[in-house]
């Protein structure tokens, strides 16, 4: 593994530098029939779940297949993608928002090989490569964060639980069923790196026990001003502690201050959260970003607290799917899910999904608590 | 053989949807193979030590990375993510583990020959492992070590003329909706303007010098499929001025149902026959429509642009013509006070290039929270500490009813001497008037 | 009142060297801190031209960003 250059040189880092280009420009990029009637679309439609078709004012068509993706993909998968790709769509492809992968042919006669081919393409273990949906009244792709795959605060895994969840709603996906979309995010930590606090259904990695304090190290390793600085609710202070016979600088928490965000131990990693027994997921559901017939609004806690069940989240998945099939059975068309749930109430709602309404689930966190409480004598039985 | 035994990770191969962990092993199986030569710069069994060390955290129900503070680049404080695993004796093919963020192309098209290039890289001096893409909208190269940093950037300015993404306390690496590139809906060019405002602003992206971090999002119409307003501290969201363009034949053709609601989106399910009243008309949030038979008419001048009407019967209605974009600000994840949605601050600005009057609203904007804003704060925090009148002050924006979902509750109003004619009195008139 | 290019870095310079028994790592602010009657932008170019010279380094939580003298810093062994 001899290195290789790329011809950068360490000594003089800023010789022939590059920086500061940007992206590339899109234009680079546009399949030949975007381009030409780019700004110039006039209707569309889904033929069948998965596949759409853009018309333009020109008269041109553009078919659209769209398939589910692991956001965590290879090398070696995107290389096949790209083998797709210059074998049925001139050698262009591209990706939505919600890590989904859109093939586009130009006729309708190239749109049948295109999705034989994708449907033929299995993994070792018998899954789908890509899998055909995502499209109208579906569950569409789950947004989602990195996990234990990479991230240093998580209080679960995602692609572990996206996995899951998507194999038990692959019908949703792979169909228009639902009364509205049902958008799913997945954030491994209250960080909230997805999207999650407006999503129709998102599952939410929560700690529930304040870091470890390793007194041994913590004043090799870190500085203690960093620390301390690094809580937003300023429950770390500078401490002493006797360790071994030695007097050692270190930190002091107070613990019912922790609101586990782990940014201390992003500053500190003698300040360790991660805990089997504590960590898991909270549920919640009928958040919304579009503004079509109701204003956007915020996710709701619904579920305080599932156990991390890996390899599966027998749980997890359970729940979710309670969730959805009430929603599927109660709401209009059209309705999302928390407009569903705020036409039949709250109250209606825990009924209907069978979930508990437990004492996590009333908002006791700074001012705006209080504008979430009842406020009427108008509830229902 | 595997390296490593994964009995966990393996049930995540059974079930339809993809699995990740298949994805994976095919993967170190090809780095094994190694076909096509490749003078692999990082340990060529990563793959493998990335399996075990998940199958470790699936046993022990904890992650073993740790974060590091490296940055980036010579130069960029932003772009990379430093990552260490904390078993590295283990699991030595991700000791180090950084991610290198890199600026997506516009819409998230691509040509083979540049994603093949892109992989080409990374394949030698990577993990083989990547995110298409990250939450923000970077292509994620997923673990390399700290060596290969330079190198990378290096081959990706001079060989692909792609730049890094952003990451700390600066300006994130801007996102759009595909905008007018394949939708009807689109009120303006997203993809021009996130391209235009990432290149003017390449100095905030890649050195950090904010409060917080700070993200622009690209929204073509109030859809808001890329989440604009839950995700970004400026959300641009299109938006139109005048009536929704309607064609009644396609109306009719709706109400015979010779054309699909929603563009087929319902499809799945029989709802029964497509009702215009009960569908459109009735579900109008501002009650502006009204049909009688043949003819829909709408309201134009009550109509809040919801989109329903539009999105349930694409054909027949569109936008209207003057075209424009809503600025909103403010948005945030839940930490630390909540979550926030953006807060409408400009209600309508045409976009036409060079887009100077969304760049003099951006830059009052960030010189306001640069001085204002307290470290990693939010721009929306900033406003709920300061006061939403504080922006439309350093922005030059006069205050409007739509600035307000309700006027407010209590008369606690800070009123400026100027306002009231001074505060200087003098108290020996007023006790002319009044005993002691 | 334009800032002196020199005389700017050396505060800089000298308020880091002053702090580097505690505390390694500073937010942006702090250095504005340093220049009341200077727009953040200018000092800004003044942390630029440091790190470009190879005196600082910025440092990185991943959501935020701070800098530092180079080569200063406590962190286990092998990383950085």
């Amino acid at each position: 593994m001899a290195f290789i250059s790329s011809g950068y040189n360490p000594d003089k880092p800023m010789e022939g530098r590059i920086s500061d280009i940007g992206p590339r420009h899109y234009t680079d990029f546009l399949p030949p029939v975007i381009a030409k009637n780019y700004g110039k679309w006039a209707y569309h439609e889904i033929l069948e779940p998965g596949v759409l078709m853009h018309k333009a004012e020109s008269g041109d068509e553009v078919y659209t297949v769209r398939v589910g993706s692991t956001r965590l993909i290879t090398v070696g998968l995107i290389q096949e993608i790209c083998d797709i790709a210059d074998k049925h769509c001139g050698g262009h492809v591209r990706w939505t928002t919600r890590n989904n992968i859109e093939f586009m042919v130009d006729s309708k006669a190239k749109v049948a090989p295109l999705k034989a081919d994708l449907a033929a393409r299995k993994f070792a273990g018998g899954s789908a490569k890509f899998p055909i949906g995502g499209t109208g009244a579906s569950v569409p792709n789950i947004v989602h964060t990195q996990g234990w795959v990479h991230c240093h605060t998580p209080a679960t895994d995602a692609s572990g639980p996206v996995k899951v969840i998507m194999d038990e709603l692959f019908h949703e996906f792979q169909t228009m069923e639902l009364p509205a979309p049902l958008r799913l995010a997945l954030a491994c930590c209250l960080n909230m790196c997805g999207a999650c606090h407006c999503s129709d259904l998102a599952v939410v990695g929560i700690h529930r026990k304040p870091p470890q304090i390793d007194h041994e190290v913590l004043e090799n390793i870190c500085e203690i001003p960093l620390a301390v600085s690094a809580c937003p609710t300023a429950a770390i202070r500078p401490s002493k502690t006797e360790f071994e016979g030695k007097e050692k600088k270190t930190v002091a928490i107070k613990e019912d201050r922790c609101m586990f965000c782990g940014n201390c131990y992003t500053m500190c990693a003698a300040l360790p959260l991660a805990d089997s027994e504590g960590d898991g997921c909270a549920i919640m559901v009928g958040g919304k970003v579009s503004n079509r017939i109701s204003n956007p609004k915020f996710s709701k806690v619904v579920v305080a607290y599932v156990p991390n069940e890996p390899p599966r989240w027998p749980t997890l998945v359970k729940t979710v799917r309670q969730i959805v099939d009430a929603y599927k059975k109660g709401a209009n068309k059209y309705e999302r899910l928390g407009d569903w749930a705020e036409r039949i109430g709250w109250e209606r709602f825990f009924d209907v999904t069978g979930l508990q309404f437990t004492k996590h689930l009333i908002d006791d966190f700074r001012d705006p608590a209080y504008y979430t409480w009842r406020q009427t004598t108008n509830f229902k039985w | 053989m595997a390296k490593h035994q994964t009995p966990m990770l393996d049930e995540l191969t059974k079930g339809p949807w993809p699995s990740f962990v298949d994805d994976i092993k095919a993967e170190a199986a090809r780095r094994a193979a190694n076909k096509d030569g490749v003078e692999y710069q990082i340990p060529v069994d990563v793959c493998d030590d990335l399996l075990g060390i998940l199958e470790l955290a699936y046993k022990d129900k904890e992650t073993h990375w740790k974060h590091g503070g490296i940055v980036g680049v010579f130069g960029y404080g932003g772009g990379v993510i430093g990552r260490y695993c904390d078993v590295p004796q283990q699991f030595p093919g991700v000791a180090h583990f950084h991610t290198v963020r890199l600026n997506q192309p516009g819409g998230k098209f691509y040509t083979t020959e540049y994603l093949r290039d892109i992989m080409k890289i990374w394949d030698m001096r990577g993990s083989g492992l990547t995110n298409m893409h990250g939450s923000t909208g970077d292509i994620v190269l997923l673990g390399t070590f700290t060596e290969q940093l330079e190198e990378i950037f290096y081959e990706m300015t001079h060989k692909l003329n792609t730049d890094l993404g952003g990451s700390g306390s600066n300006l994130r690496t801007p996102a759009e909706c595909m905008g007018m590139s394949r939708c009807e809906y689109a009120c303006y060019d997203t993809m021009a303007l996130c391209y235009a405002l990432t290149n003017e602003y390449q100095d905030e992206l890649h050195r950090p010098a904010f409060p917080y971090k700070f993200k622009f999002k690209f929204d073509g119409c109030p859809n808001g499929c890329v989440a604009a307003l839950a995700r970004s501290d400026l959300s641009f969201v299109g938006t139109w001025k005048g009536a929704i363009k309607v064609d009644q034949k396609a109306v009719a053709a709706y109400v015979a149902g010779e054309l699909k609601p929603n563009a087929g989106a319902h499809a799945g399910r029989d709802w029964g026959k497509f009702d215009i009243m009960k569908e459109v008309v009735n579900l109008c949030p501002t009650q502006c429509m009204s049909y009688d038979g043949k003819t829909l008419s709408i309201n134009d001048k009550e109509c809040y642009r919801c989109m329903h009407c539009i999105n349930t019967m694409p054909v027949a209605l569109k936008v209207g013509d003057e075209k424009g974009l809503c600025m909103l600000a403010g948005a945030k994840a839940p930490i630390l006070d909540g979550a926030q949605m953006s807060s409408l601050l400009v209600p309508f600005l045409p976009v036409e290039e060079p887009f100077d009057e969304i760049k003099e609203v951006v830059e009052n904007i960030w010189e306001w929270w640069m001085e204002e804003g307290k470290n990693r704060e939010r721009l929306g925090e900033t406003l709920k500490r300061l006061g939403f009148g504080k922006i439309l002050e350093v922005t030059g924006i006069t205050p409007d009813a739509r600035h307000v979902q309700h006027p407010r509750e209590n008369p606690y109003i800070f009123w400026s001497a100027e306002e009231v004619g001074g505060w200087d009195r003098d108290i020996k008139e007023y006790r002319k008037r009044h005993a002691r | 009142m334009a800032l002196d290019m020199a005389t700017a870095q050396k505060t800089i310079l000298d308020f880091l060297e002053g702090k580097a028994k505690s505390k390694t790592k500073f937010y942006f602010n702090d250095f504005c801190d340093l220049f009341p009657d200077e727009k953040s932008r200018d000092v800004k170019k003044v942390l630029t031209e440091l790190v470009k010279g190879e005196k600082i380094v910025y440092w990185s939580s991943g959501s935020t960003t701070m800098y530092g003298l180079k080569g200063l810093g406590k962190h286990a062994d092998g990383e950085e």
